[in-house]
């Protein structure tokens, strides 16, 4: 039943805000989308395998900067002469290159970081985060730095002469919804799969997932390149809308928005992060309209996060599945629902 | 139970009487975007509520077009992307025909696609990069110098002030870099050596590293181009270090009075360029719109230091109306064609647009008057050149 | 040379603030196994504090801030007893999660209470610095200095000589045990918490009428704490205090012959070099990082 309330929900959306034909509308539900990606990448990390990685906004930063670098082609001089360059390549291209150097990267950090554990690992992910952050407002010669990427190309598809313009924002929104489905779908194929089910088996305990010969590090880097390389994707869709990245977009508070989405939304659900997702990227717009300070805002954030934490330890999506199931309250869909261990 | 329809009705009907009076009352609206938050945030405040007098003042004269005025203000936290944002939803949401803003030339230069994009003209009121009035956008009407013609107007006394070698510390950004550079040339080209050039971030308080360069590179004069708030702290900072150049800051966003009150003794002996000296408002072009700002400005009690950039907010909105004026009505593309015309008596001085940039797609750009005073014994004074 | 000179003598003033920062985190992340993420904002507090005391109150500037170290440590004392209290159990990434939250309402807080406007603190001190050869300090330095130095001085007595810092050790040592000895862990908890506070609000009071006070200026300054304490060892005030001068000396030492653009980065390379090669810290005791 849910399957297709799933699917009825995503016809919904590719429908109805269409037609409402609000520009402001779809801005809003546009960068929401792109938080919800990220926020499901996260989600990966910290839901399925317990690691609290937050550094999380390397990946999506290192996505958009690379993706826009890539659209808008550059040239950096490594040695006082030696030079290295790039012309500007199709929008398609820089997306599938942010993909996979995100993934790559995830990669390296995965090895790296995980000689360490718990608050250890934590400071080491906050510390990746702000060094690339530094490296993007030093190097200006191939970030410029402060001033900003500026007059990233939209993305556009042309198939002989068929062209394709994401320039306008109905057709990215629809590319937007359809790399949330896509990112949905293949998350939960990971998640129910064999490595999956390891990588819940290391999140519960991680010495006893050992001791039955699962291969943790292998497992955690695993996650960590899919995570990355959908945060690299986010990362690349929000460079291609905006059209400016600036090094701004490495700050802490951005992986703390998706730290809060993950977290309130449901950690370890499919569905959580993009409840969280949904509700944090919606919040600051009906606040704005109330005309409340952003101060404010952050603060109802922040208390909100803590109240989630303290009532509803597990999240908002779990915490309504267990009412529902709770309500059913006959032995059949109980043991179904204790069958379930990954929702 | 009959007394329910007839409710319902009263509500609906009185409902309906709000919207249409709320309706009623309709105003222009002027899009601001500013840094009221992040490094720039203490120009960024003086600019909006010098653009609040502004906004105040015409509507007790009635507004324009039969209409009052209404300025949305949005905050861009001092970052490009942020300012984006703000204009996307000024345009799209709030429909402001008219913008200004948006304070640091990487802001500006930032938000201009999104003009392009959107046909919405934007006055700027303060950034000074060359690039924003040669790119070729049509919908940018400057009314702030650029560091070119700051550069220009410095020149004269470069002889007198006997400069033999100068240094350079400035904002990494394009406000910093952009007037780097021509200070620099101009400089060069009137046979002045070149010291040190120093970056810094523009969130930086600790200054000792490029300070201690300086001092060893010989100068005896220093260019700094930031925002008060480094600058303030790049004057104490020499003092402790005893770096004994002759500080001499550009860009106009520098507050000297601010300078004074928080730097002490520290800020002795420097100079600082600026668009508008309130000190002496009678050398202004219109020193009775200058004395009705500062009047203005001191009666609602804002900070004395903001009266150096308060007035680019204020001439910014002088300048939007009268383009919506002379417009007929409030259509961006309307306002866009009258910008060209219109001749502004402002704090500025007298503010009118001469074509700059590529042709066929010129911005306007208006060419304002350059001060330079210096701070002695705790006040400032007009240079004795 | 003399640059060189200028520089140590930089990095010698203010690593005994950034040891400062360090113990009090060392503290808490050692003895709670808390990653305090409101560390940074017990340092902003603390300068906030000052600018509120001496600037709108016109308090004598030195018993400024005595009274925001004192405030400092009451705010942390009720930050752990209403928030940190009810997670005794918890997992590690709970506390993390509730931690940010804290510190979110808590910047936001000041944002809003203080405009995002850099505020400026005026010191007793001239302006004039104490020159001594070719090196020079402005007074204002050395007055910080000297109070880090004492301030180190009385947390090291407060640990290793009293009671308290007895019941403290031994929790951070073994908590069951301790426990079974009869400490009160609850107020351990709260009094590490609270001592922990009111070091990073001192380093915030002393360096605020140095540079400016801004709502976000506690987040490099937490950074850079972390990354002291992980150099320095969990729980390790020597290794805290020298971590401190260290971390000083390799920004100073960067800054000004490397790039002075990635004068903050150099803290984070620290960590992360410090972390993959030499977890335990340079400094190193018995630990599990794990």
């Amino acid at each position: 039943m849910s399957r297709y309330l799933g699917w009825l929900l995503v016809a919904f959306m590719a429908v109805f805000p269409l037609w409402l034909n609000d520009f402001y509308l779809l801005h809003i539900l546009i960068t929401t989308g792109i938080f919800i990606i990220a926020a499901m990448s996260l989600n990966l990390l910290l839901g399925y395998t317990g690691q609290l990685s937050l550094g999380h906004v390397a990946f999506f930063g290192i996505g958009a900067y690379t993706s826009a670098l890539v659209s808008l082609g550059f040239q950096v001089h490594l040695l006082p002469d030696f030079t290295i360059g790039l012309d500007p390549k199709p929008v398609w291209f820089a997306i599938l290159t942010a993909v996979l150097i995100a993934g790559l990267t995830g990669y390296a950090i995965g090895k790296l970081s995980f000689r360490v554990r718990g608050a250890y690992f934590v400071i080491v992910s906050i510390s990746f985060a702000e060094v690339v952050r530094l490296v993007a407002v030093n190097w200006v010669e191939l970030t410029q730095g402060p001033m900003a990427l500026n007059n990233i190309p939209a993305l556009r598809l042309s198939l002989g002469f068929f062209e394709l313009s994401f320039l306008r924002k109905p057709a990215f929104y629809l590319l937007v919804l359809g790399t949330i489905v896509v990112c949905y779908v293949l998350i939960a194929r990971l998640v129910n799969s064999r490595a999956g089910r390891a990588m819940i088996a290391l999140r519960e305990n991680e010495s006893l997932a050992t001791s039955i010969g699962i291969d943790v590090t292998r497992y955690l880097v695993l996650a960590t390149v899919v995570s990355a390389a959908i945060a690299g994707m986010a990362g690349a869709l929000y460079a291609h809308y905006i059209r400016i990245v600036d090094p701004d977009i490495f700050l802490f508070i951005y992986t703390v928005t998706m730290v809060i989405m993950v977290v309130t939304g449901g950690k370890g659900t499919l569905a959580g992060p993009v409840v969280g997702g949904a509700l944090f990227g919606f919040v600051p717009e009906i606040l704005r309209g109330m005309e409340i300070q952003p101060e404010i805002q952050w603060i109802i954030y922040g208390v909100l996060m803590v109240l989630v934490v303290y009532f509803l330890p597990r999240g908002i999506v779990p915490a309504i599945e267990d009412y529902f199931s709770r309500r059913k309250r006959s032995p059949p869909e109980e043991s179904a629902a204790a069958a379930e261990p990954q929702k | 139970m009959t007394k329910l329809p007839g409710l319902l009705a009263t509500a609906a009907i009185l409902a309906g009487t709000a919207v249409a009076g709320a309706n009623a009352q309709e105003t222009i609206k002027i899009g601001v975007t500013q840094p009221l938050t992040g490094a720039f945030a203490a120009s960024g405040n003086y600019v909006a509520q010098g653009a609040k007098i502004a906004e105040d003042e015409i509507n007790k004269a009635g507004g324009v077009l039969g209409k009052k005025i209404q300025l949305l203000i949005e905050d861009n936290k001092s970052n490009p992307t942020e300012a984006v944002s703000t204009v996307e939803k000024l345009i799209t949401k709030d429909k402001v025909p008219v913008l200004i803003g948006a304070w640091s030339s990487t802001l500006t230069l930032a938000v201009m696609p999104k003009l392009e994009e959107y046909k919405v003209p934007m006055v700027v009121e303060t950034s000074s990069s060359g690039k924003i009035t040669t790119s070729g956008n049509p919908y940018i009407f400057r009314i702030s110098p650029t560091s070119a013609m700051e550069a220009k107007a410095f020149q004269p006394l470069v002889k007198k002030m006997g400069l033999k070698k100068a240094s350079f510390l400035y904002t990494n950004n394009d406000f910093g870099i952009g007037s780097a550079n021509e200070y620099s040339n101009m400089l060069k080209a009137n046979g002045v050596a070149i010291g040190s050039m120093e970056t810094m971030d523009p969130k930086a308080t600790d200054f000792s590293a490029q300070l201690a360069k300086i001092k060893a590179s010989g100068s005896d004069s220093l260019f700094v181009t930031t925002a008060v708030e480094q600058l303030t702290l790049i004057l104490k900072q020499a003092k402790e270090q005893q770096v004994n150049v002759r500080i001499i800051s550009c860009g106009g966003s520098n507050s000297p009075d601010q300078l004074i009150e928080q730097a002490g003794d520290a800020a002795n002996g420097s100079f600082h360029t600026t668009f508008f000296p309130p000190w002496f408002p009678e050398v202004t072009k219109n020193p009775d719109v200058s004395k009705r700002y500062m009047d203005e400005w001191k009666k609602r009690g804002h900070n004395v230091g903001g009266l150096t950039e308060g007035y680019r907010g204020f001439d910014g909105v002088y300048v939007a109306v009268a383009g919506i004026k002379a417009a007929g009505k409030a259509e961006p593309e309307a306002i866009r064609a009258a910008l060209w015309g219109v001749d502004v008596k402002g704090v500025y001085g007298d503010i009118h647009f001469t074509k700059q940039g590529p042709a066929g797609k010129e911005s306007g750009q208006n060419v304002p008057v350059v001060y330079l005073v210096a701070i002695e014994n705790g006040k400032v004074v007009k240079t004795p050149f | 040379m003399d640059e060189l000179s200028q520089h140590l003598l930089n990095a010698i003033i203010l690593g005994g603030t950034y040891a400062l920062l360090g113990i009090g985190l060392t503290l808490i992340f050692g003895i709670m196994r808390v990653v305090n993420f409101t560390h940074g904002e017990l340092y902003a507090f603390g300068a906030y504090c000052m600018y509120a005391l001496i600037m709108l109150l016109h308090v004598n500037f030195f018993l400024a801030l005595v009274l925001a170290v004192a405030l400092g440590m009451l705010l942390g004392a009720a930050i752990e007893m209403l928030l940190l209290n009810r997670l005794r159990g918890a997992d590690i990434d709970t506390t993390m999660l509730v931690m940010i939250g804290a510190w979110i309402v808590m910047q936001n807080t000041e944002q809003y209470v203080w405009s995002g406007v850099a505020l400026s603190i005026n010191s007793p001190f001239p302006n004039d610095p104490l020159v001594l050869g070719p090196l020079s300090v402005s007074w204002n330095r050395v007055y910080v200095f000297v109070v880090a130095t004492a301030l180190i001085g009385a947390t090291y007595y407060l640990v290793n000589r009293t009671r308290l810092g007895k019941a403290m050790r031994a929790t951070f040592q073994d908590r069951d045990t301790a426990a079974l000895m009869g400490i009160r862990i609850d107020r351990i908890h709260t009094a590490t918490f609270a001592l922990g506070s009111g070091l990073a609000a001192a380093a915030g009071a002393l360096l605020g009428p140095v540079f400016v006070v801004a709502p976000t200026m506690g987040d490099l300054a937490a950074s850079k704490a972390f990354a002291i304490v992980i150099l320095g060892g969990l729980g390790n005030i020597t290794g805290a205090t020298l971590g401190g001068f260290i971390l000083a000396f390799v920004e100073e030492i960067g800054a000004g012959y490397i790039s002075s653009g990635y004068r903050d980065a150099m803290g984070f390379l620290l960590i992360i070099l410090i972390l993959l090669m030499r977890p335990t810290g340079l400094f190193a005791q018995r630990e599990r990082i794990g």
